[in-house]
């Protein structure tokens, strides 16, 4: 019997038992529902982090940080030892102006801009409050949503970026009025053995643009952003003379070509530094979908697993109703070997249509509950559920293979059928 | 007219064959040292009551069953030593079988029931529908082609079973009782399409039946007692003898 005819036969027998092949293929489509949902949330996932860490790291750009010192918590005192306060007794290592210069030597470093982050007193403008700020270094390669105006290369010294809550208890009506309107930023210069009384400092910015509330933006969400020069400027205001100086937490080390990113950070942390690449930052936020995906994608499985007794139930009764007919496929011919084909078929296209069944359910309320998710998680305009046609081929296929393996017992015992013992009538 | 035979125009023969069912003790010997020859074109009854060994015979000539001792001939060559394949595809491209109970598929139109041995042969798809047609005309359902199977009455069933069994156009009809389950009158309609078909087409028509009416129709007969040869009518039967070899034998009257 030839391939095709034994596919339409096998087809022709299921149509003959509407209600059994429906109710056994629905039973994979509970499973191939539940996968189709959980790869196409994993896939929307991944990409939504993706797109957040693109938005905000540079694949350039390595976080560096001194590694603690070794576990040991009892340490011997170091007058030289440079360190940061945490304010609990805590101390965290920093990174010095003689660590910058050492990590500057390593090739393939374009530069080395330590995290100024300058701790200013407040914001105002004319005739409104004083709000307390929190002041963060722009960089170009960050995407940023913008409210109002826009940015594009660098900012300069005099330029801050407002966010729109800022805007707002900042007495601008709407985003756009803030743009090219001043604001004053006011700092103090921290006490030290040199300085008689401490003194303070307004600095006049011109409001460049207004960012809004991204469902991407994560870091730089609630900060005013001023240029990195200007953040240094400020930040030597305030510190210059006090222990502090010239010390940091953090520095970010941008390297001349993306794909050197991870030999630095490999010669980083011989020398005692941890670096983060942007590929980190991605893998951890990725470790947490890909668990949830796993977990999802288990129950799918357990589903499918179930079905495949159902499969095994429904073609063993069939086999078994139909023992005159394969006893008369045999007398007429049929060789052992397109029986069982013919029972493998018809497993196949149970498994096809439970696959077809439930993806195209899945794909069908996915994209209809795909706004609904994103208003819920005010996600902006990112769909959480993405599915792809490959996916959902590859799914349907995997079913398809799982149900003729689950058809092999009953076709077997098809092609065995002595086709005298099945054709006697008493 | 497709078999050209080594041995004298016969189709089929059928030399010493023995089947045994069980084991030692309870061995029951189905079918003991038969041997006869069918002529092709020849029309003949297997009569014998159930449980003779009739229908035994009618498996072991058309290859489902392997008797331990004995060869079946067909042209010459011997189905009993072929593999199981080679059995399968001989009988799909050279047999066919008409049984009591019909075993058509209710569900199925009379197209699809009769496109069967077309596509286990393996038949180009193109070829298949002309045959199918001329099958059902054949037998007078021409008009029920899209019909399905359940909706024919008794007699419309064997006819389409017949149909179903003369579409691959086969050289060996076997009919296990196909008037068992009709009346006298649509089973005569039934008989005369398989024997018209038999003329038609000179291809050899094996009725097994303990209806004599039917028997008495065909051109010889051979009547099965617990498993032998009881006795023959119009047939050259041989026996077994231990060099395997056949011997004619006196032709017998039936009683």
């Amino acid at each position: 019997m030839k391939l095709n005819d034994t596919i339409r036969r096998a087809g022709r027998s299921l149509r003959q038992a509407k209600a059994r092949t429906l109710l056994t293929s629905l039973a994979i489509g509970v499973g191939a529902f539940t996968i189709t949902l959980s790869l196409a949330g994993g896939q929307g996932g991944r990409d939504y982090t993706d797109a957040i860490v693109k938005a905000n790291t540079d694949t350039h750009e390595l976080t560096v940080t001194k590694k603690a010192p070794a576990t040991s918590s009892i340490q011997e005192y170091s007058a030289n030892k440079s360190s940061s306060s945490g304010g609990f007794g805590q101390s965290y290592p920093t990174i010095s102006q003689a660590d910058i210069a050492d990590i500057e030597k390593i090739s393939d470093v374009e530069n080395v801009t330590p995290n100024y982050a300058p701790s200013v007193n407040y914001i105002t403008t004319e005739g409104q409050k004083k709000y307390v700020a929190e002041l963060s270094t722009y960089s170009p390669s960050v995407t940023l949503d913008y409210a109002a105006g826009s940015v594009s290369g660098e900012l300069a010294d005099d330029e801050l970026i407002l966010t729109e809550d800022y805007a707002k208890v900042l007495g601008f009506k709407t985003p756009a009025d803030a743009v090219g309107k001043k604001v004053t930023v006011n700092a103090t210069k921290l006490a030290t053995v040199y300085t008689a009384a401490p003194a303070m400092q307004d600095t006049v910015f011109t409001v460049k643009a207004v960012s809004s509330a991204s469902g991407l933006a994560f870091r730089s969400q609630g900060s005013i952003l001023i240029s990195s020069t200007e953040a240094k400027n400020l930040y030597t205001y305030i510190n210059e003379g006090t222990p502090a100086y010239g010390q940091f937490l953090l520095t970010s080390v941008r390297v001349k070509d993306a794909n050197k990113a991870e030999d630095v950070k490999n010669v980083l942390d011989k020398k005692g530094y941890d670096a983060q690449t942007a590929a980190d930052v991605l893998g951890t936020v990725n470790t947490f979908i890909n668990v949830l995906l796993g977990i999802l994608l288990g129950f799918g499985a357990l589903a499918v697993l179930t079905s495949v007794f159902g499969i095994i139930n429904t073609q063993y009764i069939s086999v078994l109703e139909r023992t005159q007919q394969i006893g008369l496929m045999k007398a007429l011919g049929m060789s052992s070997r397109d029986v069982g084909r013919l029972f493998k078929f018809e497993a196949a296209w149970v498994g096809f249509l439970g696959g077809a069944i439930g993806s195209g359910l899945a794909f069908i309320i996915g994209t209809l509950a795909n706004p609904a998710i994103t208003k819920a998680l005010d996600l902006g305009d990112i769909a959480l559920l993405k599915f792809d046609p490959l996916q959902i081929a590859i799914v349907i296929v995997g079913l398809i293979l799982i149900s003729v393996g689950a058809g092999i017992l009953p076709a077997r015992k098809a092609s065995r059928l002595d086709p005298i013992e099945a054709l006697r009538t008493e | 007219m497709s078999g050209v035979s080594c041995y004298d125009g016969d189709m089929i023969e059928i030399r010493g064959i023995t089947k045994t069912y069980g084991k030692k003790q309870n061995a029951f010997l189905a079918l003991d040292n038969i041997s006869f020859e069918i002529p092709e074109g020849t029309t003949i009854a297997i009569i014998g009551k159930s449980g003779s060994g009739k229908s035994t015979l009618m498996h072991a000539m058309s290859g489902l069953d392997r008797p331990e001792v004995g060869e079946v001939l067909i042209d010459g060559e011997n189905i009993l030593t072929m593999k199981r394949r080679q059995i399968d595809a001989f009988r799909a491209s050279k047999m066919s079988f008409i049984f009591q109970s019909f075993f058509i598929q209710p569900n199925e139109t009379c197209y699809d029931n009769v496109v069967l041995p077309l596509e286990i042969a393996e038949v180009p798809r193109g070829q298949r529908r002309a045959k199918v047609e001329a099958a059902l005309a054949a037998v007078e359902l021409t008009d029920k082609i899209k019909s399905k199977a359940a909706n024919l009455s008794g007699g419309q069933k064997q006819r389409l079973a017949i149909a179903r069994a003369i579409v691959n156009e086969p050289k060996i009809l076997f009919a296990d009782e196909p008037t068992g389950n009709l009346d006298s009158t649509t089973g005569e309609v039934v008989e005369d399409f398989l024997f018209n078909y038999s003329k038609t087409n000179n291809a050899t028509l094996i009725v097994v039946t303990h209806d004599p009416d039917l028997a008495g129709k065909c051109d010889a007969q051979i009547e099965i007692v617990d498993g032998k040869i009881a006795s023959t009518k119009g047939l050259n039967v041989s026996a077994h003898d231990p060099k395997n070899e056949p011997v004619a034998l006196k032709e017998e009257e039936l009683a």
